[in-house]
């Protein structure tokens, strides 16, 4: 799957997630820059990318990521 | 009374699917009355017995969220107890619960999210071996 279709993949689950759809998914986007971004809407996060991309993460694999370009690179080499 | 301490305390290795608890329980005329009060719900449904009756039921209908009430005992208390976090509920009423009857709240583990910590409980809500309520929990399990 192209970086582009990931991206655009993930715009959907955010705009779901955080119910925003002015969200715009980009590789430097963190939890700072999202009001609604908190414990549980990362856990419902991960949940949904876990199952939209057909994946399963570890705790470390998460907790290392610092933006959203990281949980790309991430998605991608576990999709290799 | 149960205090915090006697609530168990499970790690997300000792969730595997198929884990499951059983919280047995009844509801009484007092503890109808107090959640009544508590409330603001006098629906002659769950406080007139007459009118239940009336109605077709076997006396006054349990209210829905006490059910609810021993579900956060299940998930609290037991499963995975001490260390966990209500993230969701969805419970389906099939049958009627009367007062004084008998029933019990099971959870079973059907799936652990090692990323998250989310683990999802299926539930059935039973009296006399009769399916009373169905449903789901999400939970999140503290590190």
């Amino acid at each position: 799957m192209s970086t582009d279709a990931i991206y655009a993949q993930l715009t959907d689950i955010f705009h779901d997630v955080f119910d925003d759809e002015s969200i715009q998914v980009r590789p430097e986007l963190t939890a700072d820059d999202v009001d609604e971004w908190d414990s549980l809407s990362h856990i419902r996060l991960v949940l949904a990318i876990e199952k939209k991309f057909g994946l399963k993460f570890s705790a470390a694999e998460v907790g290392r990521l610092k933006n959203v370009g990281e949980f790309v690179g991430l998605i991608q080499s576990k999709s290799a | 009374m149960t205090t915090a301490a006697s609530a168990q305390v499970l790690a997300l290795g000792e969730l595997a699917p198929g884990r499951q608890a059983v919280v047995e329980f009844s509801v009484t005329a007092l503890q109808m009355r107090q959640f009544a009060e508590l409330s603001g719900d006098f629906n002659p449904l769950h406080t007139d017995d007459a009118f239940a009756r009336a109605k077709g039921f076997d006396g006054v209908v349990v209210y829905g969220a006490l059910i609810v009430a021993k579900v956060s005992q299940l998930i609290g208390m037991q499963l995975p107890g001490r260390d966990s976090v209500w993230a969701s509920v969805a419970l389906e009423f099939r049958k009627p619960l009367h007062v004084d009857q008998v029933a019990q709240v099971e959870g079973v583990v059907t799936e652990v999210s090692a990323s998250t910590g989310m683990v999802v409980l299926k539930l059935a809500v039973r009296a006399a071996g009769k399916l009373l309520a169905k449903g789901t929990a999400e939970v999140v399990l503290g590190r």
